[in-house]
């Protein structure tokens, strides 16, 4: 296994930073408006870089780069915006469960999404075909194909492309938060499936289930970091530039006492996620946390960070939303205190992917 | 669906309710809130998503269809003193309304609460403002056009600052009414103005020399067919889209002087005269948000098959448990300040026998030459702000104002508390009941924002109430009579 550098990985932040800044931030507000042409546009930019496959190697058009350079990634473009970054995660969550033979018939700039399902209750296998329905897949309408990830008594992972027959995907019109990863409710007749596979090329398990759910939870809470970062630093600006009773709004404790809780959040974040339990416990601390500082942003812009024109309202949606996916955070406070996670809380061994500090590793990780 | 609305009723919650005249009669009031409720749930809530989306899609798009349906339920008159043909009511029934409307949709609500305060400052006009503009709203109130009115103080570059003494000083204040012949001149541009589109009537204020705006800050009463009036823009808001938010922009519209409201100069003791008064009703906004998600998250629990088995849940029974806290909580201190206002504050000003004399003549005679030319006088205002400082005093409206801040900034904390904890109990996956939670929830957000900031309010609490201050917020006996521009002194 080779691995990346420290100077690689900042290399590679840096250019989803300036993506961010350059290509997603302007758009941030046509995305939200839920507009596809933008959405397939700015697709096609992070396609170009190799961005929607970065876990897979190179035979498959990947860059071969491991979990932890993924989420750097993604928390940079969040910082541009959130609902692309959770495209991005969910695609590269969904390619790197399919087998071999699956991604060889994934097109480059395809968009697939990881589709969590509780097994059972809101979908249920039967002789190979799937029954069911999901609310608010975030991602999945105009997705080029699903991975129903259904958690529960017998988890597994199936491919599903996006013009089966029985299924249906139809828009969420409703959805608040993350607009540019479009939601739809997934409705599953009898749709014929076929399993995904882990790395080793064997049926998907409880292992990868697991693993490719704490992916999700690690990459929303990298994103829930990208969103307090555009909050902090947009507000700080404001608070700068405004002037209220004669002086800048910085200078009146209530608002600076609103930055500095702001600072003190995003100074005390969680590093990167490496296992289950950091995953959880990253996605917990991180989205509660950016909920507040998003909230808090809005307030220092006070009415004007209200009106939709400002993007600032945005971020405090889109932040609501990290808090409530893949599940909402009272649901990932029961997920942590399973036994066998209890368990395994302090040491924390059972890891995603490696992320030593000098070297990451590549390739595979699921 | 289970609803939280307390059963005890207000004589046993609210004991000071029960020694007052015929302004607070409590069972006048429990009725009050069971029509409000009936109207809520009847016209409110089954329009409250659809409306939420079209002025998603067009911020100006309007529904005078529920106006009118409120106008019918004596909405738009409840403020105005029974003697202009209005229902007399005060803070207190201000507030049951706003939190029974709220708890079906805020955004609908605010509606009738920004008319409300539009009204507010006419009232303190007294007997002089009965039989012009809020006769006319009353009489409106009961044909198919109803009429409404908005309040406009923001301004693009003053927020916070205008509805604060202090920082009034040192605002930086744009707009300027320019004294001319027989009246005014307004320019500049005011910003987030509720109802400000739809609005026939608009109390403004402004400063008369933008070089000293807290003390010519001054109220007018304009008219929106007026020159010059124009409405800029209506905003795209986050929450609360049901009534817009517009930008307003004045190009040298003459204001007669007769609709000076009050004296020149009188405009920021009758901004924090006119807060005091509608900060317990937004504090109620705020209670009836977090009702209205609790009321949801409830009925979700307790109906829906998705949630099956969640009730038996500790960590939902305590969010539960808590969220009936807050609301409770938030409540009393909506009526506390309420009742604060109604009684010990303003009280004495609408029992006062003059003005319960003037209030038996009949309007017809009132609107007559003498009495009219009289009630219109310089004296006349004169006499209202002396009748105003022998009937309550500086400290007692301080104390007032910081007990309504209290209720405004806690309520609203309390919309967002609830609200967020109400939709991460039902998640991503909860079907109908997650739009109409994450509604409430970004509704929720502009409690902590609009009436002044919650940090704004929580230190008019410190001033009021923990450093016991007494603020400037009558207007002065004896007005200062300035030259401005045009030569009148």
């Amino acid at each position: 296994m080779t691995g990346t550098t420290i100077a690689e990985r900042i290399e590679i932040q840096a250019m989803a930073s300036e993506l961010a800044h350059r290509e997603l931030a302007p758009r941030a507000a046509a995305l939200d408006a839920g507009g596809q042409d933008v959405l397939t546009e700015c697709w096609r930019l992070l396609a170009e870089l190799g961005l929607d496959r970065v876990l897979l190697d190179e035979r498959h058009g990947g860059a071969g780069l491991g979990v932890a350079d993924l989420l750097a990634t993604i928390e940079e473009l969040a910082v541009g915006d959130g609902g692309i970054a959770m495209c991005m995660l969910l695609c590269n969550a969904a390619l790197a469960t399919l087998a071999d033979e699956h991604l060889a018939d994934v097109p480059a700039g395809a968009r697939w999404a990881l589709v969590p399902a509780a097994s059972g209750t809101e979908v249920t296998l039967s002789n190979g075909q799937l029954d069911g329905g999901v609310a608010c897949a975030l991602g999945a309408y105009g997705a080029d194909g699903l991975v129903i990830l259904l958690d529960g008594p017998e988890p597994a992972a199936w491919a599903v492309g996006a013009g089966a027959a029985g299924l249906t995907l139809e828009r969420d019109r409703s959805q608040m938060g993350l607009r540019a990863a479009p939601a739809a409710s997934v409705e599953l007749a009898g749709v014929s499936c076929t399993p995904a596979r882990d790395a080793s090329g064997g049926s998907a398990t409880a292992v990868n289930v697991a693993s490719a759910l704490a992916l999700l939870r690690a990459g929303t809470a990298a994103i829930a970091r990208g969103i307090s970062r555009r909050a902090y630093e947009t507000a700080l600006e404001y608070a700068h530039a405004r002037k209220q009773g004669g002086v800048t709004i910085i200078e009146h404790d209530a608002v600076s006492d609103m930055l500095s809780a702001m600072a003190v959040r995003l100074a005390l974040r969680p590093g990167i996620a490496i296992d289950e339990v950091q995953a959880l416990a990253a996605k917990i601390a991180t989205t509660d946390a950016t909920v507040a500082s998003t909230t808090d942003a809005v307030q220092v812009f006070g009415g004007t960070g209200y009106m939709v024109e400002t993007g600032i309202e945005k971020l405090m949606r889109d932040a609501k939303y990290c808090q409530l996916f893949p599940e909402p955070n009272w649901v990932a406070h029961d997920e942590l205190m399973r036994p066998e996670r209890t368990s395994r809380m302090a040491p924390l061994t059972r890891t995603i992917a490696g992320s030593g500090e000098a070297r990451a590793p590549r390739g595979r990780v699921l | 669906m289970t609803s939280i609305t307390p059963e005890r009723s207000l004589r046993e919650r609210f004991p000071r309710l029960l020694p007052h005249g015929e302004h607070l009669d409590v069972g006048e009031l429990e009725r009050l809130r069971s029509r409000t409720r009936c109207f809520a749930e009847d016209h409110v809530r089954p329009r409250a998503l659809e409306i939420d989306r079209r002025t998603g899609e067009d911020p100006s798009w309007f529904d005078w269809d529920l106006v009118r349906a409120g106008g019918e339920q004596g909405m738009l008159g409840l403020l105005i003193p029974k003697p202009a043909g209005g229902a007399g009511g005060l803070a207190t029934q201000a507030a049951i309304v706003m939190e029974e409307l709220c708890a079906a949709c805020p955004g609908i609500a605010l509606i009738f609460g920004a008319h409300a305060l539009g009204v507010a400052p006419l009232l303190l006009g007294g007997p002089s403002q009965w039989d012009g503009v809020l006769a006319e709203l009353v009489q409106s109130e009961r044909t198919a056009k109803p009429l409404l009115m908005a309040c406009a103080i923001t301004e693009p570059e003053a927020g916070t600052d205008v509805e604060d003494p202090d920082l009034l000083r040192r605002a930086r204040i744009t707009s300027h009414a320019r004294r001319v012949p027989g009246g005014f001149r307004l320019s500049g541009t005011k910003r987030f103005i509720s109802n400000g589109s739809v609005a026939r009537w608009i109390t403004l204020l402004m400063p008369t020399d933008p070089r000293h705006p807290a003390e010519t800050w001054t109220c007018f009463l304009l008219d929106t067919r007026s020159e010059g009036f124009a409405v800029a823009r209506v905003e795209h808001k986050m929450g609360q889209r049901a009534c817009p938010a517009a930008e307003l922009t004045f190009d040298e519209v003459f204001v007669p002087d007769e609709r000076v409201v009050s004296r020149e100069g009188d405009g920021a003791a009758a901004t924090t005269i006119v807060l005091a008064c509608s900060r317990p009703p937004v504090g109620a906004i705020a209670t009836g948000i977090a009702r209205g998600a609790y009321e949801r998250v409830l009925g979700w629990l307790e109906e829906d098959r998705a949630a099956k088995g969640l009730l038996a849940r500790q960590h939902v029974q305590l969010a539960l448990a808590s969220m009936e806290e807050e609301i409770h909580l938030a409540r009393q201190l909506y009526m506390d300040a309420a009742t604060e206002l109604d009684h010990t504050a303003l009280g004495g000003v609408t029992s006062n026998p003059a003005v319960r004399a003037i209030a038996h003549v009949p309007a017809g005679v009132r609107r007559r030459a003498p009495m009219h030319g009289w009630l219109a006088s310089d004296r006349a205002r004169d006499a209202t702000i002396a009748l105003l400082h022998r009937t309550t005093s500086e400290r007692a409206v301080t104390r007032s104002l910081a007990l309504s801040s209290m209720a405004k900034a806690h309520g609203g904390d309390v919309a967002m508390l609830v609200t967020g904890a109400a939709l991460e109990l039902v998640g991503l996956r909860a079907g109908p009941v997650r739009a109409e939670l994450e509604k409430l929830w970004r509704d929720a957000k502009l409690t902590q924002i609009y009436e002044g900031t919650n940090q704004l309010n929580r230190l008019e609490v410190y001033r009021g109430l923990c450093r016991s201050e007494t603020i400037s917020c009558l207007p002065p006996l004896h007005p200062i009579r300035r030259k401005t521009e045009g030569g009148r002194s």
